[in-house]
């Protein structure tokens, strides 16, 4: 992302030092809004995961592959049940771009509540990836994972904007640096 | 401000104008708050589009809905009845269009003819072009006319969310709103029998021979 390029620096650091600079006129409210309570829905749950990551999704209709979402993505377990779910928020505004449990793959393991399916177009086979394999590389080996650009595909029912939709996300991860 | 066949809800929404030039980036912007996508492809607005946009803040949810405007005046561009009852505006003009910028007092004009002291953010979109044609030290209109400034990118993702952050705060006048984690409520359970989960194979085989869109750079926030 660094440029060298020295007019590209100038411009980078004027906007820095405009950026939380308020011009703007003073302006009546127009509400008074009260400070509540903040829940994230994740307080019963332990992050055995968390990953910059971007996730996409697949536009059945137009055939092609579309942002949903750049942030942290996390494998969330619960305290009591010991269910795994995925939950993803975008960076900045903090929304939900992915929620959900499973997917199950059982003809395949049954033990395991995620499995990967990695792509074609990126290392050429399909290859799945346990959750317990996932745990281990995101704290071993994110680095190698990540370089070689891998990414992964998997469908959920997903339950971002509070009802179930079947979607194909996928997946890919930041070097190692960004976390 | 909810048009009469907009489902209304109980926490407080505001009627957002965004205006500027055809092609600078206003619906590109939009859609990618709503879902995330980045659409490269240039399909101008026919009038106006009204999108509703939430966002969970320390002082709870809030709504904007969007009027998107039509930039080019043969699609309708410049009628006043989009600008009635704005509460809030984001003016928009494209860093790499120099022309872009010049009609930003044009917008700007027309906008306070019917909205009179309402927040304004100006943006200049698409910084992320290594070329840009109006340099950030080059926009001066927003202090002339007391207007907030933000470049942006809506490729890029960079500060991104700035505009809303600063009109929610205004509406609101606490400087120290933010924005929180919405909450993640739990996933109901599905079964899913064998035959869904083939289908679902396939469509993951066929998905995977598409490509991603291309990544030139690689933010991850």
């Amino acid at each position: 992302m660094a440029s060298t390029d020295p007019d590209r620096r100038e411009d980078e650091e004027a906007t820095t030092a405009t950026d939380d600079e308020d011009t703007g006129a003073p302006v009546a409210p127009i509400i008074k809004l009260e400070e509540v309570a903040v829940t994230t829905g994740e307080e019963d749950e332990d992050a055995i995961l968390d990953l910059k990551s971007k996730l996409y999704r697949f536009d059945k209709e137009g055939n092609q592959w579309k942002e949903r979402g750049a942030g942290t993505v996390k494998l969330l377990k619960h305290k009591e049940t010991g269910k795994v779910r995925l939950v993803m928020r975008q960076s900045k505004t903090l929304k939900i771009c992915a929620n959900h449990l499973g997917p199950y793959f059982p003809s395949i393991i049954a033990d395991f509540y995620f499995i990967f399916t990695s792509v074609l177009p990126f290392d050429g086979k399909i290859r799945c990836v346990r959750a317990c394999d996932f745990a281990v590389l995101s704290t071993m080996s994110v680095q190698e994972y990540a370089g070689n650009d891998k990414a992964c595909i998997w469908h959920a029912a997903d339950f971002s904007d509070g009802e179930l939709k079947d979607e194909l996300f996928c997946i890919r991860f930041g070097s190692i640096d960004s976390k | 401000m909810a048009l009469p066949n907009q489902q209304t809800v109980d926490y407080p929404s505001f009627k957002l104008v965004i205006v500027g030039d055809g092609g600078t980036g206003k619906t590109t912007f939009v859609k990618r708050h709503l879902t995330g996508e980045f659409e490269k492809k240039y399909e101008p607005t026919i009038g106006v589009e009204v999108h509703p946009l939430d966002f969970f803040t320390n002082c709870g949810k809030i709504r904007f809905y969007c009027w998107d405007t039509a930039g080019q005046e043969k699609f309708g561009g410049l009628r006043d009845g989009y600008y009635i009852h704005g509460q809030c505006a984001i003016i928009m003009f494209d860093v790499t269009a120099r022309l872009t910028y010049k009609n930003v007092p044009t917008w700007h004009r027309d906008l306070c003819r019917v909205c009179e002291n309402i927040p304004i953010v100006l943006c200049g979109n698409k910084v992320d072009v290594k070329n840009r044609q109006v340099k950030a030290k080059q926009v001066t209109f927003h202090r002339k006319k007391n207007l907030q400034y933000y470049e942006i990118s809506a490729k890029s993702n960079y500060n991104f969310e700035k505009p809303f952050l600063y009109l929610a705060r205004k509406l609101a006048g606490d400087p120290n709103l933010h924005f929180v984690e919405s909450p993640a409520l739990a996933p109901p359970e599905v079964q899913i029998d064998i035959a869904a989960q083939q289908l679902h194979e396939a469509e993951l085989i066929a998905a995977a021979a598409q490509p991603l869109p291309d990544d030139d750079d690689d933010a991850f926030d």
